[in-house]
């Protein structure tokens, strides 16, 4: 493990913004850190940066505590933040050479750093330009180089294709699997579900401060069951309790959750499992309002973990 | 250390390549000092308070035009006859000269009798640094011919007491013309030449240092923002998550906050003399002296001001009040010899003021090296309290 977090907590006030969140990063793995704006992400990813020191708990990368560690800790993790930290009056090139020297780069290292960077993120040709006169998805490529400059062991992304057009999406995400092909290991956060599924190798989902599920994304949607799911919305008065057993027994039923007047059953086989479940209804007394089949999703996954969209 | 270079040098290259910065950092201070200058320099004119005069003469005699030659004669004052429609404007109140003067037709026949005579004064009751000094100059030149009337008074007074059977009118005509003659050579007389090593005044030497003052302070406003902004945009927090002290993140930005406000009032001052003929005065070290600590301190004042505020518009409202305020107490705007004494102690509380001091001190009253040591002195002193306030308080990381 590179990285190890255990239990941390940080709280502004009588508020946790983060509240025992613990997970760890195998090396070379793409780690996404996924929910809703609020969730806690953001303070996660800045206790493991050492720009926040957490209320309680410890986190540990390549074996050095953020706590007691951080200056050894910066010298061997790049940090990718949310907003487009570069200075907009000067070059890109001028940005990163800055940056790399504050990570102790100079001379030709730095010059070949910078370029192969540059290159990297494909905007080598426009290196002396400004970076206001980039566009969103420009500036958010060079936002990123300037935290490989010192080609770091564990990258911090913190939602790095917010607000980007989708080809500059396609180039970071390209650039993201370079970056992991070189060795680096990837914290990446994001509310975008369809990205960490793109992504990310292992995925925590996190609420309110907590990590609420946790796995590679196989083992996620495994959780909603393999074969979708059938949402049945039960008219009043629903359905007497302890029918959930009787569904669960039957043939690819995976799991059962009720929710009011709405029940999700979880199956490897939807189409299978849906002709017994409605006939144990039936039998039940129970009129079947509506129903739907779906398809195994995080934003389903989430919605059933939480109750409500992951992008709310 | 040599990280603290680099954020030094990255932050003037930021500040190199913003050309609204530099607008208000120099192009601002010039044209206003341009302005103020030129506007303020008939009131000036040599160093001290010029004015014109309107003067509406209907005196049939001569005296009338004596009394005007003798006006004329000041250095400070320039006469402009008015014609009969301009006088009653001037009575009616509509002029804009701060005083007019109007000599009635009978002036000289009546002082050349002995007889009592009256001159109508009209004075802008806005104007208030003319007028009462025009008022000064006309008493001076009418008590002359007040001496001359009472001298013919006299002279027929002891002539009826001796009992000489003179004709009145001769003998009064007799002592006007004597006494006239005795005026124009003025016995007593005050001649005006500058002060030992003083020199003629321009207006670039009164209002530059004032208002280079005031805009160093507004340049380190934009500094505070820029740090601030820093924060809000992530740039501040990149390098808080880099291997780089904290010393040096704040190191560097106060010294290339220190060296920007260095080039800001040296290229000021530089324009000042090089091209308005502002003086420099005697000790070329002890205004590099002042300089100096003007820009520390007011580096100080960014710092405490970064400190104080959590926004780039906190920053900027706030630090527009405490500028302003601080150029008016502290004599930016006009000399504090002119103000009463609380305010003048008031306006020492402002750095404006120190620096006023010392830099004023130096151009105008040619003072020397160990004269300024109490402004500098006072400077180092209010700068290093604002600097450890600001450095104690300012917090590096978000809100």
């Amino acid at each position: 493990m590179i990285v190890q977090a255990d239990s941390l907590v940080k709280k502004y006030g009588g508020a946790a913004a983060v509240d025992g969140v613990s997970f760890s990063i195998e090396k070379g793995q793409i780690f996404g850190l996924l929910g809703p704006n609020g969730a806690g992400k953001t303070t996660t990813i800045s206790i493991l940066s050492t720009y926040l020191k957490p209320t309680a708990g410890e986190a540990t990368i390549d074996g050095l505590s953020v706590r007691r560690q951080a200056g050894k800790v910066r010298e061997i993790i790049g940090f990718v933040p949310q907003e487009i930290a570069l200075y907009p009056t000067l070059t890109a090139l001028q940005n990163l050479k800055f940056y790399g020297k504050m990570y102790g780069l100079g001379g030709a290292g730095l010059e070949r750093r910078c370029r192969e960077v540059l290159e990297l993120v494909e905007l080598w040709q426009r290196r002396h330009d400004n970076i206001e006169q980039f566009s969103g998805g420009m500036k958010r490529r060079i936002n990123l180089g300037a935290g490989l400059l010192h080609s770091p062991r564990f990258l911090l992304l913190d939602e790095p294709t917010v607000g980007v057009d989708p080809q500059s999406r396609e180039h970071i995400f390209d650039t993201i699997f370079k970056i992991r092909d070189n060795g680096a290991t990837i914290l990446y956060t994001s509310h975008y579900m369809e990205e960490v599924e793109l992504l990310c190798d292992h995925i925590a989902i996190m609420d309110r401060g907590k990590v609420i599920a946790s796995g590679t994304l196989r083992e996620l949607l495994k959780m909603l069951g393999e074969g979708g799911v059938i949402e049945l919305e039960v008219a009043p008065p629903g359905c007497p309790s302890g029918l959930e057993t009787e569904i669960a027994s039957q043939q690819g039923v995976t799991g059962v959750r009720r929710e009011d007047n709405k029940v999700f059953v979880s199956s490897s086989n939807s189409a299978r499992s849906l002709p017994p479940v409605m006939k144990v209804l039936e039998s039940a007394g129970c009129e079947v309002g509506s129903l739907e089949l779906y398809a195994p999703s995080l934003e389903k996954l989430f919605i059933q973990l939480t109750g409500k969209e992951l992008r709310e | 250390m040599r990280k603290l270079g680099y954020i030094t040098a990255k932050d003037l290259l930021v500040v190199a390549k913003d050309k609204g910065a530099w607008m208000t950092l120099l192009v601002t201070p010039l044209v206003v000092i341009v302005v103020v200058s030129f506007a303020l320099s008939p009131v000036y004119k040599g160093g001290s308070l010029h004015a014109t005069l309107l003067v509406t003469n209907h005196d049939a005699g001569g005296m009338g035009k004596q009394l005007t030659a003798s006006l004329a004669a000041r250095p400070n004052i320039t006469i402009q006859a008015a014609s009969d429609r301009e006088s009653e404007t001037l009575k009616q109140g509509g002029n804009s000269f701060g005083l007019a003067l109007v000599i009635p037709k009978d002036f000289s026949a009546r002082v050349q009798a002995g007889q009592s005579t009256q001159l109508q004064v009209y004075e802008d009751p806005n104007s208030t640094t003319s007028a009462p000094f025009l008022k000064g100059m006309i008493d001076g030149a009418v008590n002359r011919f007040s001496a001359v009337e009472v001298a013919a008074k006299v002279a027929v007074a002891e002539a009826v007491k001796q009992n000489q059977r003179a004709d009145a009118a001769a003998v009064a005509g007799d002592a006007t013309a004597a006494a006239s003659a005795q005026m124009s050579n003025q016995p007593i007389q005050a001649k005006e030449q500058p002060a030992s090593g003083a020199r003629q005044l321009n207006t670039f030497d009164i209002e530059t240092p004032g208002f280079a003052v005031m805009f160093l302070l507004f340049g380190v406003m934009i500094g505070a923002e820029g740090l601030l902004e820093e924060r809000d945009k992530g740039t501040l927090g990149r390098l808080l998550v880099a291997p780089v002290s904290k010393a040096s993140i704040i190191g560097g930005k106060l010294v290339a906050q220190f060296i920007v406000s260095i080039i800001q009032i040296t290229l000021l001052f530089a324009v000042g003399h090089f091209v308005f003929s502002m003086d420099i005065g005697n000790t070329l070290a002890g205004l590099a002296l002042m300089l100096v600590a003007t820009a520390f301190t007011a580096t100080s004042f960014g710092i405490l001001l970064a400190a104080l505020t959590k926004t780039r518009r906190q920053a900027s409202s706030i630090g527009i009040l405490a500028i302003l305020l601080m150029s008016a107490l502290g004599g930016s705007w006009w000399p504090l010899d002119i103000v009463p004494a609380f305010m003048r102690k008031l306006g020492h509380l402002s750095m404006n003021a120190w620096a006023l001091d010392g830099i004023k001190g130096i151009i105008i009253q040619g003072q020397g090296f160990s004269d300024i040591l109490l402004p500098a002195g006072v400077l180092f002193i209010y700068g290093s309290v604002c600097f450890l306030i600001g450095l104690k308080m300012f917090k590096l990381r978000g809100p």
